[in-house]
């Protein structure tokens, strides 16, 4: 079976206003394996959006092909490639009713009336808001919206969706509930989903794949799990959650941090940085190897479930730590000691600037 | 409640003069009209206090005495008038609604450059900008010679007192009015939707006519019935640009009041005309009421 979308070497670029040019995409390739729910995630400017929209036909290569169904679409207008957008700003028409907005797709398409009602009826049971056909778009609240926004993506029955931050304009618990219901929705429905978002924790939590881009190149593709945790390079270290990044040398199978204390290794030699997570350091001392961080307690922030610290060191500067929050913490100024286990640490081939 | 009342008196400060103003020199003026198109025309002007009913009679039929007799060419020219009103309409429809989607999307220093040249011909007199129209238009003016010139004809073409003519002047005079309210509706035109509909199947026709028409209608009919309206009664571009050959409804109650001094057949003509475009606004209410 095809990929459901494969893109090739695409390149971007634009010319900016000032007359110069501004490189979009910089040799993007990305190939979904099946019906995945994959982001682009990255900083605005990063080309996400770009890449986006030459799946849905608005922009055109300079250079590279978009495949879907393992079929090129490179030089295809938008309105006959076979899929469809939710846009960021839900972009409905305001002109029509609810109905209309979702049978949209299939009134171009030239289907009979009564196939286009039973089809808007499923898909208005499919995202919830069953029997508001005759609503017009004004009346409906901003979550509304994204699912008659959604409804009618879908309605076309689309062999991809693209979303272009399509929760960015929902508080934050709406949000996380659409969050849910969009990956279940994938699920259910079986077809690549291609989502945009520079929200990492958005990312993290609905993705089966995460693609980070930051200047027109993908930095790195993986699981949410593989990106969080062995981060390739130092912009997805700091890009996805929260890091400590601590210069460190390797010679052998050995790492050495700036102040001596060593731990395995299994990378070629020279300078890299070791990567700790919040959550890896902690209040007690490991059984087995462990790397130890003096300090002065700055700040804790109290979240419920953790306690978040900031720790001043003399030779690491400042750390960050999760801490479980059934410890007692030293008084703010005190002197504190934090560990980590000395054992699968990561390491990024990258010096810190 | 003194709230209130001292708001109410806010209002009708606000409110006084200008309702005022309309009392006495709109409905004021409107009203003596009303009364003088069912009154008797004095023999040197003026009029008799005598009801008639026969000042409409000439117009729709059923005047036939010696003085007062019915002629089938006020309804005529009436007609005419609607027709070159309408036609006014379509062609300006026609030349400012790509222009208006053309300007929308210039840049903004641009933008507000052309619409400036679009309310430009304000500035300059009427009588005098028609006046230019009619040395184009006249058999020795510009247009014939650059038509002589180029071979494509080998006597003058007859421009100047035809339909044709009417027809350009008024165009050229509404222009402004159908520009505004089109540029209006375009210029909100959300141009995400018209992508979503590309993404969603349709073909630019197809958007054109299930998006941006729909869309951009209330611009289109704002337009159209501010521009209907004053080139239905309109007397300076036919008297200019039509002559004697192409009378409109305006020269008619325009020579009635002024030339023939039969006030009360002029104040009938009028009513027509008015109850024509309160026709037409009522049927646009209408529309627009059964659309929300």
């Amino acid at each position: 079976m095809p990929s459901p979308l494969e893109i090739v070497g695409a390149r971007k670029v634009f010319a900016t206003p000032e007359g110069g040019s501004m490189t979009a995409l910089d040799g993007v390739s990305l190939k979904l394996a099946s019906a995945e729910f994959v982001t682009l995630l990255g900083p605005s400017g990063c080309g996400k959006t770009t890449l986006l929209r030459t799946i849905s036909g608005f922009e055109t290569l300079d250079d590279g092909d978009v495949l879907i169904d393992g079929t090129a679409v490179t030089q295809m207008p938008a309105h006959r490639r076979p899929v469809n957008t939710v846009f960021q700003r839900y972009a409905l028409f305001g002109h029509m009713s609810v109905g209309r907005n979702v049978g949209y797709a299939l009134e171009i398409a030239g289907r009979d009336k009564r196939e286009i009602d039973t089809r808007v009826g499923e898909m208005l049971d499919l995202v919830g808001m069953s029997g508001m056909q005759q609503r017009s778009i004004a009346q409906l609240s901003g979550g509304q919206q994204q699912r008659v926004a959604l409804a009618r993506a879908l309605a076309g029955k689309p062999r991809l969706l693209l979303l272009d931050e399509p929760l960015s304009a929902l508080d934050k618990n709406l949000r996380q509930k659409m969050q849910q219901e969009l990956k279940a929705l994938q699920r259910e429905l079986g077809i690549g989903f291609i989502f945009v978002t520079h929200d990492q924790e958005e990312a993290l939590t609905m993705s089966d794949r995460i693609a980070v881009l930051a200047h027109g190149r993908i930095q790195q593709i993986g699981t949410p799990g593989a990106l969080y945790r062995t981060p390739a390079n130092l912009f997805t270290a700091d890009f996805l959650g929260e890091s400590n990044l601590l210069p460190a040398e390797v010679s052998g199978t050995a790492a050495r941090l700036r102040d001596g204390q060593g731990f395995a290794a299994a990378r070629r030699g020279g300078p890299a940085t070791l990567l700790l997570r919040p959550e890896a350091l902690c209040l007690r001392a490991p059984n087995g190897p462990a790397l130890r961080f003096d300090g002065t307690l700055r700040e804790t922030f109290y979240t419920g479930t953790d306690h978040q610290v900031v720790l001043d060191t003399a030779g690491h500067g400042t750390l960050r730590a999760l801490l479980r929050a059934d410890g007692a913490l030293p008084d703010i100024g005190a002197a504190m000691t934090l560990y980590a286990d000395a054992q699968g640490l990561h390491l990024i081939d990258e010096v810190l600037p | 409640m003194s709230l209130e009342r001292r708001k109410r008196g806010h209002l009708l400060g606000l409110l006084g003069a200008p309702t005022l103003f309309l009392l006495v020199f709109f409905f004021g003026p409107l009203l003596i009209m009303l009364v003088y198109a069912f009154l008797t025309p004095g023999l040197y002007g003026g009029v008799d206090w005598v009801f008639s009913h026969l000042n409409f009679g000439r117009i729709l039929g059923w005047a036939n005495t010696r003085y007062e007799t019915f002629d089938p060419v006020y309804i005529a020219i009436f007609l005419r008038s609607l027709r070159l009103a309408g036609l006014t309409v379509l062609s300006s429809l026609l030349i400012c609604y790509p222009a208006a989607f053309w300007i929308s999307r210039m840049r903004p220093g641009l933008r507000a450059f052309a619409i400036f040249l679009v309310t430009l011909p304000f500035f300059v007199s009427l009588i005098v900008r028609l006046f230019a129209w009619v040395l184009i238009l006249r058999p020795t003016g510009f247009l014939n010679q650059a038509l002589m010139g180029a071979g494509l004809t080998s006597t003058p073409v007859e421009f100047l007192y035809t339909d044709f003519a009417v027809i350009l002047g008024m165009t050229y005079v509404f222009i402004p009015f159908m520009f505004l309210p089109l540029y209006g509706a375009i210029e909100k035109l959300d141009m995400a939707q018209i992508e979503a509909s590309f993404d969603l199947g349709a073909t630019r026709w197809q958007t054109f006519r299930k998006v941006v028409l729909p869309a951009t209608m209330p611009g289109i009919v704002g337009g159209s019935v501010i521009t209907f309206i004053p080139a239905l009664g309109n007397f300076i571009v036919p008297s200019v640009l039509g002559g004697a050959k192409v009378l409109m409804i305006g020269n008619l109650i325009e020579q009635q009041f002024l030339s023939a001094r039969n006030w009360p057949f002029g104040s009938a003509l009028a009513m027509l005309v008015m109850a024509a475009v309160l026709v037409l606004l009522l049927a646009q209410t209408r529309l627009a009421r059964a659309k929300t």
